[in-house]
């Protein structure tokens, strides 16, 4: 785990790993695995809280818990950007890692799948395959986007590619 | 959907809800607080850890380590520092500054000490100590990890209270044990009598200690111990007196020391220096001096001045009255036996016997004729260096050697001025005496008469020396002796009275005269005595020779001389005496050396007379020889006859005259010269004799002795004069006209000799030789064996009938002879009648035949 920062490492092993191996076609276990989730993501947002390193909100959006929608933003020099964020649980759960997807940022940039979906480092699949099913969204998220993010955002302002509001909005009003 | 999925979804959203606190980072907050500072809201010093990431303030740092500190009572300060988190040197200022306002801190070697800590440590170690009864603050200090001082200053407060104990010396002790050692102290130094060391007697009460202890007790400090004495000392619990510190003089011992010397001194006078330190009195001169400021001190003595004025008063008293004042330890009253009669001497004389530890008294005589008077004087360790420095503190011998009237010989003798003249005359005497005698001059008609009363004189020489083992004994057992000395004067009064009544010169030269021969058995030292006198040309009579004359003229001083050293008076004396007596012996020898010269010069005149006779009867006896030169057995047996006959005697005779010429010149008397002139040689006689001449001569002599036992007379003749050469003599040749003059006066000789002849064997000879002289005009000497064989030679020179009677003569001279040899062995036959009847037959014959030969020569 050597390629990613000390605070993502941090955070990682501070977030409760799963238990439960099922996906979203297990029913019960489903729902027990749902619930491992929902905990999960408790702590790892508890935790973001504390270190004042807050940086998503999502919530399911069907009663199954299969898709997930929310948004995650990013501050860089001093200006907040936020993204939507969605994703959907995949049927092969926990073995596959779900795709998280940035819509808005769909054709802005090369790290990136068609629909938004993001181009995840070398070094997430091996270590999601070999934790699996103990890693759950919490972990995706924090292995996944948080580390995108940090890297993409930059890029994408400096490049002009991703405008801030208030600079949209000066400029739609200008 | 269950209840709790729902739960956790609101639990999820409530989650995302809450506010996330917020959060400044290190740098902001560090600018911050540089800001604040910047703007005096924090206006007080503000510290931050080591690590950096934390402020501290100094009232929060003092108080974390007074924390620290209150936690276990003792810290470091580097651990402190480590503790609290912040720099060292922060941590040491507020230390100080806590410390200067905490009298109950200490901070000692970068540590922090508390008082209740000490407290601790105090009844640790109370209780060890009281398990161990000591320890030792070393022992202490390491185990704490402080200074001894710190662990001294620390403990002194507690003693007594927290701790039990007693600190000496860098040691803990409990009160008990404190108290045993004093007790063991206090018993040894009780104990101990002697002078001792004191650190000696601390080591063995160690060992004690550590017997009974075990081998783990310690060493006990010495300090320890010395205090404890010390305070012993002081309380008076023991008694004595401490030198340098570790020397321990119990009072005991030098109260008895004390007494001892006092005792002794007061009882006897003195006391020798040598018993004070057996008395382990170190410096006895000055410990006497400070004691008894009036005595005096000699080399190895002290003496009180009563000894010096009884000294005093006795030489006083004894140069005054004449008497004889001698000191004598071992024989108090042998009497000076051949001083004694008409003289009255004056001698005193100090005698110092260092060596013996018995009879430790030096007895004063005094011997007028019969009266003994004993006084004890002097110690007997009185060394001759004392004799003289005690001496130096009499007044009257002072006054005396000023006057002249005694003289102080050696070191310690004093000898009156009239004592040394009159031994310097008896010597004198007794020189002369010697000296006649060894230079062989005539006798003193009292030797003479002293050898015929040989008996009477040994038997008192075994008085004398019945004397002297009677003193030696008496050095054992003095009391008896002298009781027993007492009895024999009793007993023997009057053989001794007459001895020593009788003249007192006969004594002298018997004494001389045994010496003499003593001297003459000894002859190698004699004969180096000799040369010694002879070869300086001095006659110096040296110390011993004088030493021995005055030991055999006054035996007393020889026996004064006793016990150490004879000599010492001896030598002293004789030193003295040397100077006159050799003035009167040089007188003397001069003349002696006179008389012998004359006496030799006599000797080799007569000697020279004789041997010119002698010598030219040889040669003329000689020349008949050369008759029988065709006959060599006759020849032979002439020769040998001739040898035995006429030389043996006169090479006795030059012989013995050579050896006593010998000794003459070397200066010593030949005194048996009439004796042996009567005296047969033998050979071996002849050898030794000769062997004592010197070697030149001697050798010649040697050869003359060997040809006189040859057979050649010619060999012995020139050996002879060889002799004759060396030894100086003339021999003279013999010429016609001497030779003529001595056969005529043989002639005669013989003729008178042949009409006077009665014996029939003897005229033979005779005759022949008378013959001899007439036919050949030469002298014959012939022996029986030769007889015949002379007789056949004159065959043909004697008219018919002479020599028919002669045969005639011979033959029957012989048959009777042989008569006379067989007659030896045979008894009474007819052989003695035979002699007889042939013996007749002889006589008969005789006349008849003198007158015949008396006819034809005289014809």
């Amino acid at each position: 785990m050597e390629e990613w920062d000390s605070t993502t490492k941090s955070a990682l092993t501070q977030i409760p790993l799963l238990s439960t191996r099922a996906g979203p076609r297990d029913g019960a276990a489903w729902m027990q695995r749902l619930k491992e989730e929902y905990r999960a993501l408790i702590a790892y947002t508890s935790i973001n809280k504390s270190n004042d390193n807050d940086w998503f909100r999502i919530s399911a959006a069907n009663p199954e818990g299969t898709r997930w929608t929310g948004s995650c933003w990013y501050v860089h020099n001093l200006r907040r950007y936020e993204f939507l964020l969605q994703f959907d649980i995949p049927v092969t759960y926990p073995a596959t890692a779900p795709e998280i997807e940035l819509p808005e940022l769909d054709g802005k940039t090369q790290k990136m799948y068609r629909g938004g979906k993001i181009c995840l480092t070398v070094h997430f699949k091996p270590l999601w395959a070999k934790n699996s099913p103990r890693f759950g969204i919490a972990h995706a998220l924090c292995l996944g986007l948080a580390p995108w993010l940090a890297a993409e955002v930059p890029i994408l302002v400096d490049s002009g590619m991703v405008k801030h509001k208030d600079d949209e909005a000066s400029t739609a009003e200008s | 959907m269950d209840a709790e999925l729902l739960e956790l979804q609101r639990q999820f959203e409530a989650a995302q809800l809450a506010k996330s606190s917020v959060r400044l980072s290190e740098r902001n907050v560090v600018e911050l607080v540089g800001k604040l500072q910047e703007l005096h809201f924090i206006d007080f010093d503000l510290l931050h850890t080591i690590s950096g990431k934390e402020y501290i303030t100094t009232e929060q740092l003092r108080s974390e380590i007074v924390a620290e500190i209150s936690k276990s009572g003792r810290v470091s300060l580097v651990d402190l520092s480590e503790i609290v988190g912040v720099d060292l040197f922060h941590v040491e200022r507020q230390i100080q500054h806590i410390v200067s306002n905490d009298s109950r801190l200490m901070l000692t070697n970068g540590e922090i000490i508390s008082e209740f800590y000490w407290d601790g440590v105090a009844e640790e170690i109370n209780e060890k100590l009281q398990e161990c009864s000591h320890i030792s603050l070393a022992e202490l200090a390491s185990q704490f990890l402080v200074s001894a001082e710190i662990i001294v200053s620390v403990l002194e407060r507690r003693l007594g209270s927290i701790i039990k104990g007693q600190l000496e010396g860098g040691q803990l002790y409990t009160p008990a044990y404190i108290s045993r050692i004093t007790q063991m102290v206090r018993g040894a130094c009780r104990g101990i009598t002697i002078p001792t060391n004191l650190s000696t007697v601390w080591n063995s009460l160690q060992l004690l200690l550590h017997d009974d202890g075990g081998s783990n007790v310690m060493h006990i400090e010495n300090t320890l111990i010395q205090s404890i004495f010390n305070s012993l000392v002081n309380d008076g619990e023991i008694l004595g007196s401490l030198r340098a510190g570790v020397q321990w003089t119990p009072a005991v011992f030098s109260h008895v020391q004390k007494e001892s010397v006092g005792a002794f001194y007061s009882q006897n006078s003195y006391i020798g220096y040598d018993a004070l330190h057996k008395l382990a009195i170190a410096q006895p001169k000055q410990y006497l001096q400070a004691r008894y400021p009036d005595g005096i001190a000699l080399e190895n003595i002290f003496v009180h001045p009563s000894i010096v004025k009884m000294l005093d008063v006795a030489i006083e008293d004894a140069i005054d009255h004449e008497n004889w004042i001698s000191y004598f330890p071992f024989y108090p009253n042998v009497s000076g036996q051949s001083l004694e009669g008409s003289l009255l001497y004056t001698i005193v004389i100090l005698e110092a016997f260092a060596a013996c530890g018995f009879a430790p008294t030096l007895v004063v005589l005094v011997a007028s004729n019969e009266r003994v008077d004993c006084q004890s004087l002097l110690p007997i360790y009185i060394v001759n260096q004392d004799v003289s420095k005690i001496l130096s503190y009499c007044p009257s011998v002072e006054r005396s050697v000023k006057s002249s009237n005694a003289v102080v010989l050696g070191e310690s003798f004093i000898f009156s001025s009239k004592y040394i003249k009159d031994l310097s005359d008896l010597v004198e005497k007794e020189m002369n005496v010697l000296s006649f005698t060894s230079l062989g001059g005539h006798r003193p008609a009292r030797s003479l008469a002293d050898e015929s009363k040989l008996e009477s004189s040994s038997f008192e020489k075994s008085e004398i020396k019945e004397t002297v083992d009677d003193g030696s004994s008496r050095k054992n057992v003095p009391e008896k002796g002298s009781k027993k000395k007492k009895g024999k004067h009793a007993g023997s009064a009057k053989v001794e009275h007459s001895e020593n009544n009788s003249n007192f010169l006969e004594n002298v030269p018997t004494k001389g005269k045994r010496n003499l021969r003593k001297s003459k058995d000894t002859s190698s030292t004699d004969a180096k005595n000799s040369s010694k006198v002879k070869d300086p040309g001095l006659n110096v009579p040296f110390d011993e020779w004088i030493a021995e004359k005055i030991m055999a003229v006054s035996s007393d001083l020889r026996e004064l001389g006793g016990g150490d050293d004879p000599n010492t008076i001896l030598s002293a004396l004789s030193a003295h005496l040397r100077p006159t007596l050799q003035e009167s012996l040089q007188k003397r020898r001069s003349i002696m050396l006179q008389e012998n010269y004359k006496r030799r010069r006599q000797m080799l005149d007569i000697l020279q007379k004789q041997l010119d006779e002698v010598f030219l009867d040889l040669q003329l006896y000689e020349k008949s020889l050369e008759l029988f030169e065709d006959d060599p057995s006759t020849s032979v047996v002439l020769q040998k006859h001739l040898l035995k006959t006429l030389a043996a005697p006169i090479v006795d005779k030059l012989i013995q005259t050579l050896v006593m010429d010998n000794q003459l010149r070397n200066g010593f008397g030949a005194e048996d010269i009439d004796n042996l002139e009567n005296e047969k040689f033998i050979s071996g006689n002849r050898a030794s004799l000769v062997k004592s001449l010197p070697n030149s001569l001697s050798v010649k002599a040697q050869a003359v002795v060997e040809a006189l036992e040859g057979k050649r007379v010619e060999t012995f003749m020139t050996a002879l004069k060889a002799l004759a050469e060396e030894s100086g003599l003339m021999l003279k040749k013999l010429d016609k006209k001497i030779e003529r003059t001595l056969l005529h006066s043989y002639r005669k000789d013989i003729m008178s000799q042949v009409s006077s002849e009665m014996d029939p064997v003897l005229l033979l000879p005779k005759i022949v030789a008378l013959v001899y002289l007439q036919v050949f005009g030469k002298a014959l000497q012939a022996p029986g064996r030769a007889i015949s064989a002379a007789i056949s030679r004159l065959k043909d020179k004697l008219p018919e009938e002479a020599f028919n009677a002669l045969i005639d003569y011979h033959s029957s001279i012989v048959t009777l002879l042989a008569l006379q040899s067989a007659a030896t062995e045979d008894d009474e036959d007819c052989t003695s009648d035979r002699i007889l009847s042939q013996k007749e037959h002889l006589d008969s014959k005789l006349p008849e035949l003198k007158s015949l030969f008396l006819k034809t020569i005289s014809a």
